[in-house]
């Protein structure tokens, strides 16, 4: 495992970052496009990718636009849209056979860099702005898919948890914005926001295959049709760490399981020298099957199929979820807190501490198998200016000792409780 | 040890049978970090009613093959998570309807973690208290597939579908049927089905495929199997037409959840016909409804369908049924525009442009799916068990003929044999 092995170049204030490997049979593209999370802006900006997938210049019907990723060999195409830290990310992919497997008469990557190029910088126009026809449909689509998030139940949970915790706070938002902000989207305002976005936004393009620096950057010249005077910068997060006291929120739908969700607040962010230790914290607590969440609480005492915490060190805070009988409720509440104190009283056992170690181990050393998780691991270090290569990353893990996994884990605090339950009382 | 050299696909595969009868795969993925295996027997939900030659004809639970993976894991010693984790691995266990696979991935200890993997997977452990806590879990498990419309919409339509073929019944089974589940009839499926000429180890990644075997050669020889009688699974007669046309569930969601498919007529084929049949089907569906073609714009530009629209087709020697379709404002007018256009396709047939794109798009799926080790491992072994080899999958891409594809959609698009699920908001 070495350092990083991007090179990096800049075309038009777009980082450029590639890795020349033929370990793989594909091509894999990856664009981020991130700016601040604001209420102002997020639904609009969110809704940007789903019009560009409509259509483009050369490719205006989306019949027409599909049929010519096909041609790709099926290049796969996609794109995701979420929250990194106070930022909204749009991420634009790409997946293309590498050439030397297909006949194929021109060069794939080079036909995959003119199709996202015009994506992201020509899309069908009319009058000077967007398809109307496609604006409205996508906001269908958009509008479906937030009043969709209530059919799962795991995830719906998840939601409002969040957005419990975070209600002064912009991260409260969903990537895609609210219902009531989408309706009041026109073509022109929605345009406009476009060609701005496209001025504002932090722009990172990586590529992992068989391919050179020079030629990215000479595909980038040609295919991105874009003028960016401006440098841009990611400039860091609002970690908001001062908790008061536990807030409890219930809600009750017509749910067979309850849905039992709970945020923590630390002062420990990627940023932080402390990162590691809490990593290992969140490992020990509920990440893997020999983790104590998943012991205590499922096989101890068979209240729950999973239950796991998760830490995101880009908004400092952790989430712990569990499926549970809705008549357990206090129960299995009382096991997670009682998890929560043990670690802050620094019962973390030898064998917890190495099994742990050996899982993150695990997981770092097999992201190099995936591009688009070499490339995701990459980002952390634009979005959050914090250089850490993953051969630092383990060499780190390696050195935590228990008592600072016990001093991460006092810095964790019981922010919000949130428990899902069924309209017909228990 | 036998070698297979894949040019085109740039892949080397190894396999050898040991004496016991267990097929053993090594791919070896130079460049690769990761070892990945899987350990697979062929015995999932379906299998409730079989008999081992010489032995009594057995009727067992429903959702026991699912239970017995989850006590697999539990040994005298503990639990085995830990002991993987203690060697930096990842395990663990998927049922389907008809095979049960156990896996690992670590970057380090490969031979250790392989030896565990063979190890716990061949040394049953259940005792009447381990089977009884493991009911509570499961049946959480259970409640949360219960609350999944998009679980519930797709095993509404295998419900409709089928009658007697023992694919609609729930990979779980129900808190009733698990209830009845002992520790002695675990073992009686464990004996079964765990014999190791019904089983496959798959091994990718960066690994020596000779050190493999001479591992598993080894193990296999510590353990005294003695040759087991051919499994004869039983399956009383399906009727050929549909259980019912229609089958809705109620449960709050956003927008009513339309899955229709239909039953498939051709059935008892196996190896590479099997295998170009499936092709072929898949193919055709994907003209009829992929995201490209004009009918899923039309839908969409009607607002009938949105993103998650999608097909599939799963198949079996015994059964074999395809999965359209996603979320509707209206399942009804969605399904009328739907026969209207389908029927003139029927008609006219695919066009030969799209036929040749849509092959193109099949291939290159394929290829990227070669990317990725988990995909690999899954994919060969199901492929095995219908008696296919997934390393052969492009020839018979490049066999398929558009005349194959419109012969298909004829056969396959019988409305006769179509049933439709609804999961809508209670009223």
């Amino acid at each position: 495992m070495n350092k990083s092995l991007f090179e990096r170049g800049s075309v038009n204030n777009i980082r450029i970052h590639v890795l020349p490997t033929k370990r793989f049979k594909t091509f894999a593209i990856s664009v981020y496009a991130g700016i601040p999370l604001q209420e102002e802006t997020v639904a609009t900006t969110g809704l940007i990718p789903f019009v560009l997938r409509r259509g483009t210049a050369s490719y205006p019907e989306t019949t027409k636009f599909r049929e010519q990723l096909e041609h790709l060999y099926g290049a796969g195409f996609g794109f995701d849209i979420y929250k990194r830290g106070d930022y909204q990310i749009v991420q634009l992919r790409m997946d293309t056979i590498n050439d030397s497997f297909v006949n194929s008469e021109e060069s794939l990557l080079e036909q995959s860099f003119s199709f996202l190029g015009e994506v992201l910088t020509q899309p069908v126009t009319e009058n000077g702005s967007f398809r109307a026809s496609y604006v409205a449909a996508e906001k269908e689509t958009v509008r479906k898919k937030l009043e969709s998030i209530i059919n799962d139940k795991i995830r719906y949970a998840a939601e409002r948890c969040l957005e419990e915790m975070f209600r002064n706070d912009p991260y409260r938002l969903h990537p895609l914005g609210s219902r009531a902000e989408l309706s009041g989207i026109t073509p022109e305002g929605l345009y406009e926001a476009y060609t701005n976005w496209l001025q504002e936004v932090n722009l990172d393009l990586y590529v992992v295959g068989d391919t050179s620096l020079d030629e990215v950057i000479r595909l980038v010249e040609k295919s991105f049709k874009i003028e960016r005077p401006q440098a841009k910068q990611y400039t860091g997060t609002n970690v908001n760490f001062n908790t008061g006291d536990v807030r409890t929120v219930e809600e009750s739908l017509n749910v067979n399981q309850g849905k039992l969700n709970l945020g923590l607040r630390t002062s420990i962010t990627y940023g932080s020298d402390e990162y590691a230790s809490a990593l290992v914290y969140n490992g020990i607590l509920g990440s893997y099957p020999h983790s104590k969440l998943f012991i205590n609480v499922r096989e101890k005492e068979s209240l729950a199929y999973y239950a796991s915490s998760r830490y995101d060190g880009h908004k400092g805070m952790a989430t712990i979820q569990s499926g549970i009988e809705i008549a357990n409720y206090e129960k299995a509440l009382e096991i997670i807190k009682n998890q929560l104190e043990a670690m802050r009283q620094g019962e973390i056992s030898d064998l917890e501490l190495s099994q742990t170690k050996a899982m993150i181990r695990n997981h770092v050393v097999e992201m190099q198998d995936s591009a688009f998780e070499m490339i995701a691991y990459d980002f952390n270090r634009v979005i959050s200016g914090k250089e850490r290569s993953a051969d630092e990353l383990l060499e780190q893990v390696e050195q935590i000792t228990s008592k600072e996994v016990t001093e991460a884990a006092q810095t964790f605090h019981l922010d919000t409780v949130y428990f899902l339950k069924g309209e017909k009382g228990e | 040890m036998e070698k297979f050299q894949y040019e085109k696909l740039q892949e080397t595969l190894y396999h050898e049978v040991m004496d016991n009868g267990l097929q053993v795969y090594v791919l070896p993925k130079p460049g690769f970090q990761k070892t990945y295996a899987t350990f697979t027997t062929k015995y999932g939900s379906i299998d409730n009613h079989f008999r081992v030659e010489g032995e009594e004809e057995i009727s067992v639970p429903d959702g026991i093959a699912h239970f017995l993976e989850h006590k697999m894991f539990e040994e005298p010693e503990g639990d085995i998570f830990a002991t993987f984790a203690s060697q930096g691995a990842s395990a663990n266990a998927f049922t389907s309807f008809d095979q049960t696979a156990y896996l690992f991935s670590s970057t380090e200890n490969i031979s250790a973690n392989l030896e565990t993997l063979i190890n716990f997977v061949q040394n049953p452990y259940f005792t009447d208290q381990n089977v009884d806590k493991e009911k509570g879990i499961i049946g959480q498990e259970i409640g949360m597939y219960a609350d999944n419309p998009d679980w519930r919409v797709y095993f509404g339509l295998i419900e409709a579908l089928y009658k007697v073929h023992p694919v609609h019944i729930d990979i779980a089974g129900t808190v009733e049927s698990i209830g009845t589940i002992t520790k002695e009839t675990l073992y009686t499926c464990y004996n079964a089905f765990y014999h190791p000429s019904n089983m496959l180890l798959f091994v990718v990644g960066g690994v020596e495929p000779e050190e493999v075997f001479n591992l598993v050669r080894a193990n296999q020889a510590r353990k005294d199997y003695k040759p087991q009688g051919k499994i004869e699974r039983l399956f009383d007669a399906e009727p050929a037409g549909v259980n019912e046309r229609r089958r809705t569930s109620r449960l709050p969601v956003s927008l009513p959840k339309c899955l229709f498919g239909f039953k498939e007529t051709k059935l008892g084929i196996t190896g590479v016909e099997r295998i170009k049949l499936d092709l072929t089907t898949k193919l055709a569906l994907d003209l009829l409804f992929g995201s490209s073609t004009d009918l899923y714009q039309k839908l969409y530009d009607q607002d009938l369908i949105s993103d998650g629209f999608g097909h599939e087709y799963n198949s079996d020697p015994n059964y074999a049924f395809s999965a359209i379709g996603g979320d509707t404002r209206d399942p009804e007018e969605l399904l009328r525009v739907i026969t209207e256009e389908v029927n003139a396709l029927i008609q006219t047939g695919f066009k030969r442009e799209n036929f040749e794109r849509a092959r193109k798009k099949k291939i290159g799926g394929y290829l990227r799916m070669m990317n990725s080790p988990e995909n690999i491992a899954h994919e060969f072994t199901r492929y095995n068990f219908r008696g296919g080899d997934l390393f052969e999958v492009l020839p018979i891409y490049e066999s398929i003929t558009l005349e194959d594809v419109n012969q298909r959609l004829k056969e396959h698009i019988n409305w006769e044999q179509m049933a439709v699920s609804l999961v809508v908001s209670p009223e």
